[in-house]
């Protein structure tokens, strides 16, 4: 297609969008409230996942020695801590010493009973471990009961369980609210599209008649779609983007930044809701006007 | 070269429109087709134009076989035909001058030579003075002039015209087909639908009757088949405009998908 053909359907495109205004408006909201919703659902499930992950990684999982344990048998263990590092964040060894003085620092005032503790005798080694996924912990949690040395395996699974679904909800839910309103938001612009080129039949006959090649009549329609649904994606992107930051400041107002529950800042998701909304906005206003269009005029 | 070889079309709904159709139009011919509601004459047009397929027999327009030929190729078809109807069909919205232009615009014709062009085939029907009126402004004739304008600004070799005096006053039909006379006369086929007998009578042109899906008169063996143009013939365009070949060669390049 020439450069001139292309020029004049986007003009032509441009033209549809202001020759129908109630039927751009109505496109343009339900696009925009779809990307909207879409926005929501990707800053709550950002978070979600955020949150949950933070929480997850803080109840670490607790592997106790057995007393008469060995160098060699906890050198086993640091090793297969060491080959197993992409699940793990990060593990620390604690000796009976450190347990003794972690007590005793959580006994506070009372500390004075362990004085004459002989922590060697009855505190075992232990190592405490964050993993990167929750759900990697009844896996991990079998391995290391399978080696030598090792007394028990403590994990918080009831709690890691419930974080380790609700993220697989969450992102469940996304997808469905997705797919439904995706479906709403084609029929809307197979409807506009629709009554765009019911409006220009006579036209549309005409450019048939003259010689114009498919691409040619479609191509103002698919501009048009194009175009509704950028305007859509930038003010969906713009109302998350001012929303989100009021909730932010109000929710925020009293939680400490590094605290579990602390939401992500605007700036660190804006990139990702503009491209998300951009990408979803276009490709359905474009690729919903080009199904429809082919449908509707025909050489 | 229009030939139609035992052409059959029966519609979806079970009509038979053509039943063995056969018939050549030589290039620079000027040809009625008439014919009751009903009779099939439109559907001959549609094949020309290629809006349907026969059912059965062979068409070829110009270069291209209708019944086979590949869907990419019928706007290169359609490039060459123009097309004039009885309700005149411009776009309302659009200046005398846009109207015309847009067929141009179609085809990717520059702007200065748009320009040009719609200038040549205003002058040609007598509408310069009215490039820049709306076409509910004008009369039924001036817009049929405005139509007929259209379909010459790609310069096309066949003129097919579907009733275009049918909303027409008999002084106004008589300068529409005068009008096309003219640009037959400069090596333009002219086919004209129409129930009009007594424009027929007076045109002394050659005529097909359809009556019910077959052909009952082709007064070609009358005489009054057009004798073909010479060879050097010029259109009314270029007649009007410099001919951009002034050798006489064909400007149209051979029909391939990649034209398109």
């Amino acid at each position: 297609m020439k450069f001139r053909a292309l020029l004049t359907s986007t003009r032509e495109g441009i033209q549809g969008i202001i020759r129908h205004p109630l039927v751009t408006l109505a496109s343009f909201t339900t696009i925009l409230l779809m990307l909207l919703l879409m926005s929501v659902f990707l800053l709550f499930s950002a978070n979600a996942r955020y949150i949950t992950k933070r929480v997850a990684q803080q109840p670490p999982i607790e592997v106790y020695m057995k007393l008469e344990s060995t160098q060699a048998e906890r050198d086993v263990v640091i090793s297969y801590l060491d080959q197993n590092n992409q699940w793990i964040i990060e593990y620390e060894q604690r000796t009976p010493e450190q347990n003794y003085l972690w007590f005793r620092e959580n006994l506070g005032e009372s500390a004075s009973i362990l004085d004459n503790f002989d922590y060697m005798t009855y505190l075992p080694y232990t190592f405490h471990i964050r993993l990167i996924d929750p759900s990697y912990a009844d896996e991990f949690g079998m391995n290391m009961r399978a080696i030598p040395g090792v007394n028990k395996v403590l994990i918080e699974s009831r709690v890691m369980d419930f974080l380790s679904m609700t993220g697989r909800w969450v992102n469940i839910g996304t997808f469905v609210a997705f797919s439904v309103l995706l479906l709403i938001a084609m029929f809307i612009i197979s409807n506009m599209v629709r009554i765009s080129v019911y409006s220009r039949s006579a036209e549309i006959s005409i450019m048939k008649f003259v010689g114009a090649t498919s691409g040619y009549i479609r191509l103002p329609y698919i501009i048009e779609g194009l175009f509704v649904g950028m305007v859509s994606a930038v003010g969906a992107w713009a109302i998350a983007y001012f929303t989100y930051q009021q909730v932010f400041d109000i929710m925020m107002a009293n939680v400490n930044a590094t605290s579990f529950y602390a939401l992500l800042p605007i700036q660190s998701l804006s990139h990702w809701v503009m491209i998300m909304c951009l990408v979803t906005g276009m490709l359905i206003g474009g690729l919903g006007s080009a199904v429809s269009v082919r449908k509707y005029v025909k050489v | 070269m229009i030939r139609f070889e035992d052409v059959y079309k029966t519609y979806k709904t079970g009509t038979d429109a053509l039943r063995g159709v056969s018939f050549k139009i030589e290039d620079g011919d000027f040809v009625f087709i008439i014919g009751k509601s009903g009779s099939g004459k439109s559907t001959i047009m549609k094949l020309i134009t290629r809006e349907e397929r026969p059912t059965k027999g062979y068409v070829l327009v110009d270069r291209f076989p209708i019944s086979k030929m590949h869907n990419a190729l019928v706007p290169v078809l359609r490039r060459q035909i123009g097309m004039i109807f009885q309700d005149f069909r411009l776009i309302e919205s659009k200046s005398v001058f846009e109207n015309v232009a847009f067929a141009g615009e179609i085809v990717g014709m520059s702007p200065k030579k748009l320009s040009q062009m719609v200038g040549i085939v205003l002058s040609i029907v007598g509408l310069s003075h009215k490039a820049n009126a709306m076409p509910l402004e004008l009369s039924g004739g001036e817009q049929q002039r405005i139509a007929i304008a259209r379909a010459m600004i790609n310069d096309p070799k066949l003129i097919v015209a579907d009733e275009p005096t049918g909303n027409l006053d008999p002084q106004t039909s008589e300068s529409i087909m005068a009008l096309l006379e003219q640009i037959n006369r400069n090596g333009t086929t002219v086919i004209v639908c129409t129930h009009d007998s007594n424009l027929v009578d007076r045109m002394k042109k050659r005529v097909i009757e359809v009556d019910n899906g077959i052909i009952v008169r082709d007064e070609c063996a009358s005489g009054y088949c057009a004798t073909p143009p010479p060879e050097d013939k010029i259109s009314i365009i270029q007649a009007v405009s410099k001919p951009s070949f002034p050798n006489g060669e064909d400007e149209r390049p051979a029909v391939k998908l990649e034209d398109i």
